[in-house]
């Protein structure tokens, strides 16, 4: 509850910066359109897709809300719409619908989603370097190098059939691996809902938020790494 | 954005290319990579009498990732255990002229040196 009113001041805040409507310069109270004037306004560049979207900036969000939402706001800002506008109106509509475009695609992925509120929280810990488990590049290694042999072999050979074999079966581990490592991350990802939850401002919680920020990010870079060399694998069986 | 002709000279001429086994008497492996490329290198030491008298290394990677590396072994080769660990990332940007978005590819090579030099330690030690 705590985060909740924190959250809605920060959103106060960011209108503030554009507290003037473009258009009829009256104090501004609408969230996308003026009061006033009834004039679209440009979604604040500050705005983060959560707050866009009026949803906490969770790492499990309701899906159906953002569909909800985004709905919504498409029509309001589609820019089908504004035809009959001014240019200024027609500008701001294609800008907020791309944007909210965006947004909509980030969230929708939960990795894509965590990715992104990764960067607005990691500040200090975006730096860290994270060093994924060495077993891991052995893997790799090995696995490069069964795939360039493949790849010089005459693939009516013999050889190049065990070789096939061996890379499906590594295949199948390393999408094994990407699964369990997905497991982790949404295990994580309830972790730190739960920590946003309690608002605490200890020290505990804040050594618990870096080590939890740095643990997803370790995560996600493995997951992409294995990801991209199941994909290259594939391409290159295919 | 080309490559400057070191880099293309290592990349062309690979040195030191291939590796030692593992478990062979002071042999150091480090095998380090960058999740965010996908590339992944592997660098021996052989170390007689507190002396690499051999390095080798195996990367898959882009271009200046291979000449980090093989550029890496040549230098390793002749030097101190201790000297081998002073060997800097910003070494090898100089005498490469890395521009900055392939410093990473550097710091993995520095990164392989100091694995390998950890694990041939750890050897050592355990004897």
């Amino acid at each position: 509850m705590d985060e909740h009113t924190h959250n809605t001041g920060d959103r106060r805040e960011l209108m503030m910066a554009r507290s003037m409507c473009w258009h009829c310069q009256s104090e501004m109270a609408g969230e996308y359109f003026c009061d006033r004037c009834v004039k679209v306004q440009p979604v604040s560049k500050d705005l983060d897709y959560f707050s866009c979207f009026g949803l906490p900036r969770r790492l499990v969000i309701d899906t159906n809300v953002l569909e909800t939402k985004f709905y919504e706001l498409s029509r309001a800002f589609h820019p089908d719409f504004y035809q009959n506008k001014s240019d200024a109106e027609q500008t701001i509509s294609l800008g907020n619908s791309a944007m909210l475009n965006t947004a909509y695609r980030t969230l929708r992925d939960p990795i894509q989603r965590a990715e992104y509120l990764l960067d607005l929280e990691a500040g200090a810990v975006k730096d860290i370097r994270t060093t994924p488990p060495a077993d891991l590049f052995e893997e790799i290694l090995e696995l490069q190098d069964t795939l360039d042999e493949f790849r010089g072999s005459d693939r009516a050979s013999a050889q190049a059939s065990t070789l096939r074999t061996k890379l499906h079966a590594d295949r199948t581990a390393l999408e094994q691996r990407q699964r369990e490592m997905e497991a982790q991350l949404l295990q994580l990802f309830g972790r730190w809902d739960a920590l946003q939850d309690r608002g605490e401002v200890t020290e505990e919680a804040r050594a618990e938020r870096n080590q939890l920020l740095k643990n997803m990010r370790s995560i996600l870079s493995n997951r992409t790494y294995v990801k991209n060399i199941v994909n290259d694998l594939v391409e290159t069986i295919a | 954005m080309a490559y400057s002709e070191k880099v293309v000279d290592h990349f062309n001429n690979p040195r030191n290319m291939g590796s030692f086994k593992k478990e062979e008497d002071g042999v150091g492996t480090g095998i380090v990579g960058a999740p965010e490329c996908g590339d992944v290198m592997k660098l021996q030491i052989k170390v007689q009498n507190d002396t690499i008298v051999d390095a080798k290394f195996k990367t898959f990677g882009c271009g200046s990732a291979i000449a980090s590396s093989s550029l890496a072994t040549e230098w390793l080769k002749g030097k101190t255990v201790e000297e081998a660990g002073k060997i800097k990332n910003t070494d090898i940007v100089q005498e490469l002229n890395l521009p900055p978005v392939k410093i990473h590819c550097s710091v993995l090579a520095e990164d392989a040196i100091k694995a390998a030099l950890a694990d041939y330690q750890k050897k050592a030690d355990s004897k």
